[in-house]
């Protein structure tokens, strides 16, 4: 187990560091060069001079690729240009909204998804096709309905015609109360599509195990359903289950920016979408990288679950 | 879903035998015959339809504004209503779908052939190759795709043309990922090793022999992708950094109802509606060209 986390965090900063490189590289692609893209075209001469050395791009190449390496390293990311407030600092102000949005979302997504799923599961393997299929039908609409639309629709229903919730105010950790209604209705847009990701991996999962010879064993030995779907089919699903929950997490990601920006939530990603429109490339590549991280991370997370529940995992 | 859709093709092309799998002529009328096949065909013919015969019909142009007919609620001048401008929601929908499917199908081209190309000498070379390339791949593995392509669109700029790359480029790993595990799967068959036997030289082994068995997995991928990449360029649009106003766009269509939510609910909600029914037709067509191309699934 031991040797297996080393060799898979080996490779996770094998790969961190060629994400760092890549967005390094990729912000010196822009055309022209970042100075005169962020100055348009009202700078000209000694202005767009200052600018470049604000950005360090006055520098050698090697010289700033290494600064920037080193300023990781060190989480140090420099100042936004256009209010020179320090980046790290905003990030971390930002990240405990953004994280509270993505875990409760895979709270609730796990307590509600694997017992529909399951459910799905036992009455398609009992020959009841009807409900099976129409959860697996409600699950596969509601996932490809694109979030900002459900939460267009949410906002309308929920907060705008029927004022149950909130869709504007300010938030601080100061008011939880106020805070958890604020962000009630994004958790529950990416909820919806998570619970329906999930529902139908647990279900195909469980549906397979169902149909194990171990599974019958247990039937005739006259186990209960519930003892044989929950502790034997279940337990035995879980491993492509995991696996889903920790992709979804990049899916997951993604989503908060989006139910941020509808919602006006001061996370990370209105930080990013900030960042982007005000032209501030500074912003814009460590608030990336800082998500690539977070998603690098997870992944490597599930791993180590996965190969704790499951010991014949090879690396 | 995505997951299990290719994997479904993955076990399916693992299980056929022949080298020469060609699409048959009768596979466009099972296509038809299919049950998820011929829904979507349902679902996109009359949109597709609608889409390029749209300046044909007598409606309002997508640009036209008409500050008179401002936020009318749906009605048969006005299927879907109109903006604060006055400007015909159903029209500017109808070109925006033109957009949406340009953007879907372009990325989704794009990232089947440069994914089937790379992931293909990935597989087939092995070794140093297979290693670099898949290096590469996986530090762009490492950004969640949406999150890639609203990167690579703010450092590209918007518009139409960045907003393909920047989804190709998010979508391509994904490609060169699975098109590597097909060769894999197939460098070890016994029609390979006897077309290496009478030396066949590799560019016709890969184009002839592995290429060719791989084509059911990536088609089923492709019409994924190009649902996913119509919902990737909506978000990018909603978020204002995709297809930038006034050219409409499904996503910048609902950005700008967002501001009217409460006074005109359908600037918002009917385009969204659309999409929705796009990308579930697509889906639908993957089941159905994943059936298609596999024998033993026709019933």
């Amino acid at each position: 187990m031991l040797s297996y986390a080393g060799k898979r965090l080996a490779q996770l900063i094998v790969t961190m560091f060629g994400v760092v490189t890549l967005v390094f590289f990729s912000i010196r692609m822009i055309p022209g060069d970042a100075a005169s893209a962020m100055a348009g075209e009202n700078l000209s001469g000694a202005a767009l001079e200052e600018m470049r050395q604000k950005l360090g791009l006055d520098a050698p190449l090697w010289r700033q690729y290494s600064d920037y390496l080193l300023s990781v390293v060190r989480f140090d990311f420099g100042h936004t240009i256009t209010t020179s407030l320090p980046i790290a600092e905003l990030m971390l102000k930002a990240l405990p909204l953004t994280m509270m949005i993505a875990c409760m979302t895979v709270l609730i997504a796990v307590l509600l998804a694997i017992p529909l799923g399951t459910l799905a599961a036992f009455l398609a393997n009992k020959g009841r096709k009807a409900l099976d299929n129409i959860i697996t039908w409600a699950a596969m609409v509601v996932d490809l309905m694109p979030s900002f639309w459900t939460g267009l629709l949410l906002m309308l229903f929920l907060s705008l015609n029927l004022k149950l919730l909130p869709a504007s105010g300010d938030i601080s950790f100061g008011e939880p109360g106020f805070m958890l209604q604020r962000i009630a209705l994004p958790v529950l847009v990416l909820a919806v599509s998570q619970v329906a990701t999930l529902a139908r991996i647990t279900r195909t999962a469980v549906l397979e195990v169902l149909n194990e010879d171990y599974i019958r064993t247990a039937r005739s030995l006259g186990m209960t359903e519930i003892l044989v779907v929950f502790r034997h089919a279940l337990k035995n699903a879980m491993l492509p289950i995991i696996t889903v929950i920790g992709l979804s997490f990049g899916h997951l990601l993604s989503g908060t920016v989006i139910v941020e920006f509808i919602f006006s939530i001061p996370g990370i990603g209105t930080l990013l979408v900030y960042g982007i429109n005000s032209r501030d490339y500074p912003l814009v590549q460590n608030v990336i990288l800082f998500y690539a991280f977070i998603f690098v991370v997870i992944n490597f997370i599930t791993d180590m679950v996965y190969k704790k529940v499951d010991p014949r995992v090879q690396f | 879903m995505e997951q299990e859709a290719i994997a479904g093709a993955v076990r399916q092309q693992a299980s056929t035998r022949g080298s020469k799998p060609r699409i048959p002529l009768p596979f466009l009328r099972f296509l038809y015959a299919n049950r998820s096949a011929r829904w979507s065909v349902i679902i996109l013919v009359p949109i597709l339809l609608l889409t390029f015969l749209a300046p044909m019909l007598p409606l309002q142009s997508p640009l036209e504004s008409n500050i008179r007919a401002s936020m009318s609620s749906p009605s048969f001048s006005h299927f879907f209503g109109t903006d604060k401008l006055g400007r015909d929601i159903f029209s500017r929908t109808l070109a925006g779908i033109k957009v949406s499917l340009f953007v879907g199908f372009s990325v989704a081209l794009i990232a089947l052939i440069v994914g089937t190309a790379v992931g293909t000498v990935s597989g087939f070379f092995g070794k140093a190759v297979d290693r670099i390339i898949m290096g590469i791949v996986d530090i762009f593995l490492a950004f969640p795709s949406l999150l890639l392509a609203i990167g690579l669109v703010a450092i590209m700029g918007a518009g139409t043309l960045p907003v393909i790359c920047a989804i190709a480029m998010a979508d391509i790993p994904r490609f060169i990922r699975l098109q590597r595990s097909l060769v894999l799967g197939l460098k070890s068959r016994t029609f390979i090793d006897a077309a290496r036997t009478v030396q066949a030289p590799q560019l016709w082994l890969m184009s002839r022999h592995i290429v060719p068995n791989t084509i059911a997995p990536l088609l089923v991928a492709a019409s994924i992708a190009a649902a996913n990449a119509i919902l990737i360029e909506a978000s990018l649009s909603f978020l204002g950094l995709g297809i930038l106003p006034p050219e409409p766009s499904l996503g910048n269509i609902i950005k700008d109802g967002q501001m009217y939510l409460q006074k005109a609910w359908w600037i918002s909600t009917l385009p969204g509606g659309v999409i929705l029914l796009i990308a579930i037709s697509l889906h639908f067509l993957s089941d159905g060209i994943r059936e298609a191309l596999d024998p033993r699934a026709r019933k």
